[in-house]
């Protein structure tokens, strides 16, 4: 066991009538996309993508359309088979299973929601909940309290006896929620869950999701085209490209060093107020003081937490005309002037 | 300035795509199309090459609306003139006995004043309209290839070549044919009959060629009536004379029969052959010996009844001997074959077909029962409490209607037996259809299989099949209940597919991601999802399996139908049409009820 949940290594998805000798090919000669396209007329998917997710982590895979996130996340639970590569749920190899296991593992372990939410719409909200558990034969009665159990968890307690169409489009995806967590599963998949709600219930959503989240601790992986929201919901976020998973990371790490342009054009237009701390943008205190002397009467300035982000920094600079301590618990470590400040927001410091 | 561009440039631009369009007349279409931008072309402006010679002139640019209209006005003004052709010989010869043929005589001249005046209006209208609509079509093809440079423009002499090229495939011939009268219907299979039999003539005799073979039979034709002669001459015959010289007599009309064929044969010129191949009908491709005509017949095995085993059977085969010289074309030849394969195989899997015929007639007798047993106010109530429950007030009137037609006109128990034979029927197609429907709906290969056939059992009319399910399975209820199911079946299947093949992708993947198995999702995702789909299927059969009750007669299905059918063959138009009424109404009856149904499940 290496701890970790969701374990992704080399996977590759290649579609067409000739896959496996594209993939061979692929192995053996490392041909472009394009040179794939041309002579096996199959496309890639998904270009070696390697990931881990630990437990109770919320890791975000953010794209465009097209990117290949939601074909990744549906490896996940094999809903595709990948033409290479490994893919562990709880230390296990997915890819050995046997049918009846993986359906075990889909009914128990792994819960997931749909950008279309993808209801049965002949079945009650009540029935579209217990629809795994039924799936696995458990009793009427029990998957009935199971599933009120759940409504109320998503605040739609009183709901269960309504078809899905009688819903609004975000109660809609509440269900869709809480039928993936009926079976109380450790992972949930969840494939651009709010891209088609308006933007208020979608931030309703957001919230209340990551409440559900920081009780539950499931992990979770988030698929989303939208950097902000990877941004507000994601532990980590895994920037995908042409299929390829060109940059993980968090939130920080990706606005501070985007691992090349198109990482850098993404999260250009993104405010780095709340994302970016104080020490990634200090200047060390050892070359401040080598450029202005020594600081002295360290109590008259204002100081700050390498962790605090530039919002705070912010704050403190408009108070007071001298610069900003960084300070751990046992010593000074930076300096963040006005000048360094500005350069952090606008991002253009130590980059 | 917002405009870019100067007046010049834009056109300057305008008359160089002109210029790239039609490449050759530059200096004639830019100032036409211009004026028929303007509006400003005048009536009586006329292209004057498409006035002489339009199928060149629109086959080298590419304008073909404007070459088959031309080709079609032209070949219409020859054909019309070619009657002229046609009929003044026939005018000529009946000139020569003016006081005789005088109704003769008037009707030609008739013909030919009229097609000759048709011709001549249509040749010079037609060429002068499309000489006149010419630059207007080039012009409006001008403005589409502007938008899409893949639309023939310029000139090209491949096209020349491929307008000549149509010209000569159609216009000869049937100017051609135009001057020729209809050939006599028998006259090509004459002529065919004729050379096959001197053929084999050749062959009995061994002679070469048909030249020694019309001398060999003169000869002998002249040797065989001069003998006749002499034995004619004399008066008082011996009855041996007399027997030989009806012997002589036949022999004598043989022979001229078979000189006949020769000279025939030998005369056939290549106009008359050139006629029968291209000009009149397709012509015989081929004649065939026909297939063994042999006859299977299941009879009653007496060595297997005397060893002990009773009522046993075997199939006899009798080879009828064949009709000397019977050449058939390809299309008697094939369906002599079939029907010895329908005998064959109603002789030898007898037992299967009386099976089947058995089922159905017991399933169908216990249904009949069901229904005519039934005393009429329980029907009835039943009907009523299904309209009210299901429908509203409106239908319940509308369903009491037809009961009280049905009723009032005697017709129930014959109704009730037309109910019996669509129960049956639709059963059987939902029994059939819905697994095949859902194997369809699943598997590739057996949509690519099964729609086919579905086209054909839909629109096979069912008289054709009627026949061999008689044969079959003989005159009674259970071929009329297959030949039912055969119509009635394909919107079961077809809809049944479709509403699975309807199922959102996304809600299937839904379902497998939360642990259903392939049998699971069939019966707790795509089956459910698919029942307003199959409930319209199932509508439809209902009301096909209807639509057959009279058809079905024919065989022996009892009910309303047979009530049509036997007015039909007495001429009752009053009892057939009260009881195709009956029909109508049962018909919408059910259609409302199911309807009704189909509504609650659709709520969903």
């Amino acid at each position: 066991m290496t701890g970790y949940v969701v374990e992704l290594e080399g996977v590759w998805k290649v579609f067409g009538d000739r896959a496996v000798d594209a993939m061979a090919a692929i192995q053996s000669g490392g041909l472009s996309k394009a040179e794939v396209l041309e002579r096996y007329g199959a496309v890639v998917g998904v270009r070696d993508a390697s990931f881990s997710v630990s437990e109770g982590e919320i890791f975000c895979l953010m794209g465009l359309s097209g990117s290949g996130k939601s074909t990744l996340v549906r490896h996940i639970n094999r809903l595709i088979e990948p033409s290479a590569g490994t893919i562990r749920i709880l230390g296990e190899d997915i890819g050995a299973m046997a049918a009846d296991e993986l359906r075990a593992l889909r009914g128990t372990r792994i819960g997931m929601v749909f950008q279309n939410m993808a209801l049965l719409p002949h079945r009650s909200v009540r029935d579209n909940i217990a629809f795994g558990l039924e799936l696995r034969g458990m009793d009427a009665f029990s998957r009935t309290r199971v599933a009120d159990r759940t409504l109320e968890t998503v605040s739609l307690h009183g709901y269960g006896d309504r078809l899905p169409s009688e819903l609004s489009g975000g109660m809609q995806q509440r269900v869709g929620l809480a039928r993936a967590l009926a079976a109380d599963p450790d992972i949930l998949l969840m494939d651009e869950p709010f891209s088609a709600l308006d933007p208020l219930i979608r931030r309703n959503l957001q919230d209340e999701f990551l409440n559900l989240s920081a009780n539950m601790r499931k992990t979770t992986v988030f698929i989303t085209h939208d950097l902000d929201e990877a941004i507000r919901m994601g532990d980590r976020i895994g920037i995908m490209k042409d299929g390829e998973v060109v940059q993980i990371g968090t939130a920080e790490d990706i606005v501070t060093a985007p691992a090349d342009d198109y990482v850098a054009d993404f999260v250009a237009g993104i405010s780095r107020l709340k994302l970016v701390s104080a020490g990634k943008i200090m200047m060390p205190i050892e070359r401040f003081e080598a450029l202005n002397g020594p600081v002295d009467g360290a109590d008259q300035y204002p100081t700050a937490h390498p962790d605090d982000d530039l919002d705070t920094l912010v704050g403190l600079s408009t108070r007071s005309a001298r610069p900003v301590l960084i300070r751990t618990e046992d010593a000074v470590v930076g300096v963040v002037d006005k000048t360094t400040l500005l350069h952090g927001l606008q991002g253009s410091a130590g980059a | 300035m917002i405009l870019t561009g100067s007046p010049n440039t834009v056109a300057e631009g305008r008359v160089s795509s002109i210029q790239a369009f039609v490449t050759s007349g530059v200096p004639y279409y830019v100032p036409t199309f211009e004026r028929i931008e303007k509006n400003a072309l005048p009536w009586w402006h006329v292209n004057p090459w498409a006035l002489t010679v339009p199928w060149l002139w629109a086959g080298l640019r590419g304008v073909w609306l404007v070459f088959w209209i031309a080709l079609a006005i032209d070949l219409l003004g020859i054909v019309c003139l070619m009657q002229v052709v046609k009929f003044s010989p026939l005018l000529a010869e009946a000139q020569a006995n003016a006081a005789e043929n005088v109704t003769l005589i008037d009707r030609y001249s008739k013909w030919i004043r009229n097609f000759g005046t048709a011709g001549a209006v249509l040749l010079v209208a037609g060429r002068l309209w499309v000489g006149g609509r010419a630059d207007r079509w080039y012009y409006r093809q001008y403005s589409r290839w502007r938008i899409d440079q893949t639309i023939a423009s310029g000139v090209d002499p491949r096209r020349l070549l491929l307008a000549g090229l149509i010209m000569l495939i159609v216009s000869p011939l049937t100017i051609y044919r135009a001057t020729q009268l209809r050939l006599d219907g028998r006259a090509c299979l004459n002529l065919i009959r004729a050379g096959e039999e001197t053929d084999a003539l050749l062959l009995r005799t061994g002679v070469a060629d048909a030249a020694s073979l019309i001398d060999g039979l003169q000869a002998e034709y002249d040797d065989l009536s001069d003998q006749f002669a002499r034995l004619d001459a004399i008066r008082d015959r011996t009855s041996e004379q007399n027997s030989r010289r009806s012997e002589l007599r036949k022999l004598l009309r043989d022979t001229g029969r078979d000189l006949e064929t020769a000279r025939t044969a030998v005369a056939t010129g290549w106009r008359e052959k050139f006629d029968c191949w291209f000009i009149d009908d397709f012509p015989t491709l081929a004649r065939l010996v026909p297939p063994e005509n042999v006859i299977y017949r299941r009879v009653p095995d007496e060595e297997a009844i005397a060893s002990g085993r009773d009522g046993a059977t075997k199939v006899v085969r009798t080879v009828k001997d064949p009709v000397e010289g019977r050449r058939v074309n390809i299309f008697t030849y094939s369906a002599e074959s079939i029907d010895i394969s329908i005998n064959y195989l109603r002789a030898s899997f007898a037992g299967i077909f009386d099976a089947m015929t058995n089922v159905l007639r017991q399933s169908l007798i216990r249904v009949e029962i069901l229904f005519m047993q039934t005393p009429w106010p329980v029907i009835s109530f039943l009907f009523l409490a299904l309209a009210w429950h299901y429908t509203g007030r409106a239908t319940t009137v509308f369903v009491g209607a037809c009961l009280a037609f049905l009723a009032a006109f005697e017709l129930w128990q014959v109704a009730m037996q037309t109910m019996a034979l669509v129960v049956v029927s639709t059963a059987l197609c939902i029994l059939v259809g819905l697994p095949v429907g859902i194997w369809m709906a699943k598997n590739k290969w057996a949509r690519w299989i099964t729609e086919p056939v579905l086209d054909v059992m839909q629109t096979i009319p069912s008289l054709s099949y009627l026949v061999p399910a008689v044969a079959f399975f003989g005159i009674s209820q259970p071929p009329a209940v297959l030949a039912t199911v055969v119509f009635a079946m394909p919107p079961m299947i077809k809809l049944t597919a479709l509403g699975i093949l309807q199922v959102p992708e996304s809600t299937k993947e839904a379902g497998l991601a939360f642990g259903a198995s392939e049998r699971q999702l069939l019966i707790k995702v795509e089956l459910p999802m698919a029942i307003p789909s199959i409930m319209a299927g199932l509508n439809q059969t209902i009301m096909l399996a209807l639509s057959m009750a009279t058809i079905s007669a024919f065989i022996g299905a009892e009910g309303l139908g047979a009530i049509v059918t036997a007015a039909l063959g007495d001429a009752q138009a009053g009892k057939g049409l009260l009881a195709g009424i009956a029909i109508a109404l049962v018909a919408m009856m059910i259609d409302r009820i199911l309807k009704g149904i189909r509504m609650s499940f659709s709520r969903i």
